[in-house]
């Protein structure tokens, strides 16, 4: 059982690990006819113009910008929101999950047309604006199931005690949030290293892309004349950090989507 | 009051983003959809009535793609439910490596969907890909699954559910992991099989978690784009565009702005009276008593 | 206790709504400086919801918090100088024991070396010293009650407040550690509350006991007073264990008889049959059948049973109530 769960989720992965594997000939050569392994394809790909780092790290900068932001935000607001009482808690928090909910790609041509009339478009750290909105729903909600698992006499305690908001915040509250706090940081970088349609409208700058732009443009002019194998190279760096995160957050990620499904 | 003007003002920063991000766009497109605005005004909005509206009401590209889209997503989040609830069962039992596996599993649905769309393409490729390889090394001949309408359409589902099966099942996991173990304990002591005790103990239970992953699958799935864009540029012959795609060609591809606007406001519209239409049946069915706590 | 006017905490005509509800009904009350005054009731009588108003936790409806004739009702709960004991303690999960103390006192700017010369103090005086630096994971409810004490008398409070402190510890370690609570906090300068909702805590606790039912004061005095002079049933039958025995002899009036004030003898008022023996040990329950229905009666253990019993008793004991209202009658009043 284990094994097939396996194979159905790593195989079409580990099919790609090959293929970037592969020289171009052995690519047409019928299935499973053995052929030296190369590296060509990864030389090809990290030697282009840009090199394939270059995306690599505009991608970290807008996920590490977004998360930061996010954060920053979404603190606050979950605290605040944590505090109400009545219709104001309750609606805004339907709003939350209705945001969360809302395909994004439907926002594009707005957003676009924002980002064309302030000149933000081709600008890496602009995209962080959008990409923070779009998680900050999911992230206000997780966070404010976090401080509601809080014991409220942790925080009179501190009041008692003379601490305002936000020493409360940083000495008592935030620090018992760490776990919450990871994983819904894991949870945003995720998608903003995964996100299509916004960057792909915004930017058009060759060695602005993010992740996903430049791997597909690799692949989809290839499709047909096949160097698939720098594609499947260029797949394999990038989801070389991803499978970092997951293995080594994989509790914070489970423990992250939980919450938010059971609060949300 | 002074405590209570405090939080509103911490959360107005993020209201304020939220609003620019989410509200604005919808006014802007209801302003925009009674306009014209592509090359033929020279993408200067000029208002011309209801003339967008009445368009896509005779629109037959629209409601195919709108038929087209609800068939996409109630047939993969109808099989993600299936499957995940499967995987979860699984991932419930306390197997050895339980941890990597959930890791492991998790992966397809951490990838950027584009990157695995054209992972997909590979794989579908004809003649080369591994697919039509293997067929052939059984004796077939290849196959391009990407051009005709019935497999282009099975394999977008495919790719989908091999996504986001994931997802749901841990939204699963979550739930069973929040029923009792006496729970089950005492059932099994009245003599119930395996089969039973998920029957009439686990599913009711899971109720509220299997709706909220119903929804919010079902609601991502309505508005699916990257991937469609990606593994089959909605083809052959528009047979797999789905209403996002369509919005995007027409502002994209078409450059007419203003009929982007109404297709995407109606998109919205028609996503919210179906997710509303099913929450309220939810309701009904008296499934908000969500639990409040994962204890 | 001599009253002196202004000194001492002093809650006058308090309120505390809850949207609609009444969660506490014009509360008077003083306690004197270095007097231990229990708040005793059942769950939902208003007894914590009065303790987070004097600290000033959530804000009154209306009414005052004076403290030594000071007003202290709009004051925010950091500038009160109060300090409490939680039910749960309420330690800082990610600090030691040590971290625990300081942050107080560093976030108002005391300078290090007073800080470390009072938290030693503290240590000392509670025997905390070998623990300083555990987390509170890694202590026992004990000991974890003895930190939140040592937090809540370290910063030199006006006011100590106690809500069910005791509460999460089994009873034979709250036996214990009564006669080492009531050395620590009573007799000193500052009035302090404790709430419970066990009456052997308060009476062994307390120098006065206020007991509480549905948001109003019903009774406030000494135990003694509470027990032989309540003025009302519910203080009567709250107070006391196994609880008073309520007779409705006559149509308009009800007698409250305890158990321990009932004999059985040869001669009595009331025939009575007996049903059911508890034993205690050092004492024995009686349940018995009579015409006005079961009456519990404690004895001796190793009372002989006449063979015909019946009930008597003084009638210095007798307390009567009105059935409807449950006010205490003036007849029979000692």
């Amino acid at each position: 059982m284990r094994l097939l769960v396996l194979l159905w989720s790593l195989g079409p992965l580990l099919w790609q690990l090959r293929t970037s594997l592969l020289r171009p000939e052995a690519l047409v050569a019928p299935l499973l006819e053995g052929s030296p392994w190369t590296l060509a394809n990864y030389q090809l790909v990290l030697s282009g113009d840009p090199p394939f780092w270059r995306y690599l790290s505009n991608s970290a900068l807008v996920g590490l910008v977004t998360t930061g932001l996010t954060l920053l935000l979404a603190v606050p607001c979950a605290y605040g929101l944590q505090k109400q009482r009545g219709p104001l808690r309750w609606g805004v928090g339907l709003g939350l999950v209705a945001a969360a909910m809302f395909p994004t790609v439907l926002l594009f041509l707005a957003l676009l047309e924002i980002a064309r009339s302030f000149g933000l478009a081709n600008d890496l750290l602009a995209l962080s604006l959008p990409y923070t909105a779009l998680s900050l729903p999911l992230a206000v909600l997780l966070l404010r199931a976090a401080f509601a698992d809080l014991p409220v006499e942790l925080e009179d305690a501190a009041r008692l005690e003379g601490l305002d908001l936000g020493q409360r915040l940083r000495h008592v509250l935030l620090p018992l949030l760490g776990p919450a706090l990871a994983s819904t940081g894991i949870l945003v970088f995720l998608a903003s290293w995964n996100e299509y349609a916004i960057a792909l409208t915004w930017i058009s700058r060759n060695d602005l892309l993010t992740l996903p732009i430049a791997i597909a443009r690799i692949g989809g002019s290839s499709v047909f004349t096949i160097p698939y194998g720098a594609f499947a190279a260029a797949t394999v760096l990038g989801s070389l950090p991803l499978l970092l995160l997951v293995l080594l957050a994989q509790r914070a990620i489970v423990s992250g989507l939980t919450r938010g499904a059971v609060k949300g | 009051m002074k405590q209570r003007a405090t939080t509103l003002l911490l959360m107005l920063p993020a209201l304020l983003l939220l609003a620019a991000v989410f509200l604005y766009p919808l006014l802007r497109y209801g302003w925009l959809s009674f306009h014209a605005s592509s090359v033929l005004t020279g993408l200067v909005p000029v208002p011309n009535g209801g003339a967008n509206w009445l368009r896509l009401l005779s629109d037959a590209r629209f409601w195919t793609d709108a038929g087209q889209t609800l068939r996409f997503a109630v047939c993969s989040v109808a099989l993600e439910l299936a499957g995940g609830l499967a995987l979860a069962l699984l991932l419930h039992q306390p197997l050895q490596g339980r941890g990597a596996l959930r890791a492991l599993t998790l992966l397809p649905w951490a990838l950027p969907t584009t990157v695995m769309a054209l992972g997909w393409r590979w794989i579908l490729n004809d003649p080369h890909g591994p697919l039509n390889a293997a067929i052939r090394s059984l004796g077939g001949s290849s196959y391009a699954f990407l051009s005709t309408p019935a497999t282009t359409w099975f394999f977008v589902v495919l790719a989908d559910v091999w996504k986001t099966l994931p997802f749901v099942a841990l939204l699963l996991l979550a739930g069973l992991q929040t029923i009792p173990v006496d729970l089950e304990e005492a059932l099994r002591l009245e003599g119930a099989s395996r089969v039973q005790i998920l029957r009439r103990l686990t599913l009711p239970l899971l109720v509220p978690y299997i709706a909220l992953a119903l929804l919010f699958r079902l609601a991502q799935a309505l508005g699916v784009f990257d991937l469609i864009l990606v593994l089959s540029g909605g083809g052959p012959a528009g047979s797999t565009e789905s209403l996002a795609l369509y919005a995007y060609l027409n502002a994209m591809r078409f450059l007419d702005f203003g009929y982007a606007a109404t297709v995407m406001l109606a998109t919205f519209l028609l996503l919210l009276a179906l997710l509303g239409g099913g929450w309220l049946l939810l309701r009904r069915g008296g499934i908000e008593r969500t639990p409040d706590r994962a204890t | 206790m001599n009253l002196t006017p202004a000194a001492g905490l002093e809650l006058r005509q308090l309120c505390r709504d809850l949207g609609e509800r009444r969660l506490l009904d014009r509360l008077d009350l003083k306690v004197a400086p270095g007097e231990c005054l229990a708040l005793l009731g059942p769950s939902g009588c208003g007894k914590s919801t009065t303790l987070r108003l004097v600290a000033g936790l959530d804000p009154a409806s209306a009414g005052k918090v004076l403290l030594d004739g000071e007003d202290l009702t709009d004051r925010g709960p950091g500038e009160r100088q109060v300090a409490m004991v939680f039910q749960s303690y309420a330690l800082y999960p990610h600090l030691s024991v040590e971290g625990n103390l300081a942050l107080g006192l560093k976030v108002r700017g005391v300078p290090v070396r007073e800080r470390q010369r009072r938290i030693e103090a503290i240590l000392d005086l509670l025997q905390l010293q070998e623990l300083r630096l555990r987390r509170p994971a890694q202590l026992s409810g004990g000991q974890r009650q003895r930190v939140a004490l040592a937090r809540a008398l370290l910063r030199q409070p006006r006011i100590v407040l106690l809500d069910e402190p005791m509460s999460n510890l089994d009873a034979q370690l709250r036996e214990e550690l009564r006669p080492e609570l009531r050395r620590l906090l009573c007799g000193r300068e500052q009035p302090v509350i404790y709430v419970t909702h066990d009456q052997q805590e308060a009476v062994g606790m307390a120098d006065r006991i206020a007991l509480l039912e549905g948001g109003r004061l019903q009774q406030v005095g000494s135990p003694r007073e509470l027990y032989a002079d309540p003025a009302n049933r519910f203080v009567a039958s709250f107070l006391g264990r196994p609880a008073i025995n309520l007779l409705a002899m006559e149509p308009h009036r009800q007698l409250g008889l305890r158990p321990e004030h009932l004999r059985l003898g040869d001669d009595g008022a009331v025939a009575a049959r007996l049903q059911r023996r508890e034993w205690w040990g050092h004492q024995q329950l009686l349940w018995l059948d009579t015409p006005w229905g079961t009456v519990r009666v404690l004895t001796a253990p190793e009372t002989p049973l006449p063979t015909e019993p019946r009930l008597s008793w003084q009638r210095q004991h007798e307390l009567w109530f009105d059935p409807r209202s449950g006010e205490r009658l003036a007849h029979g009043r000692i």
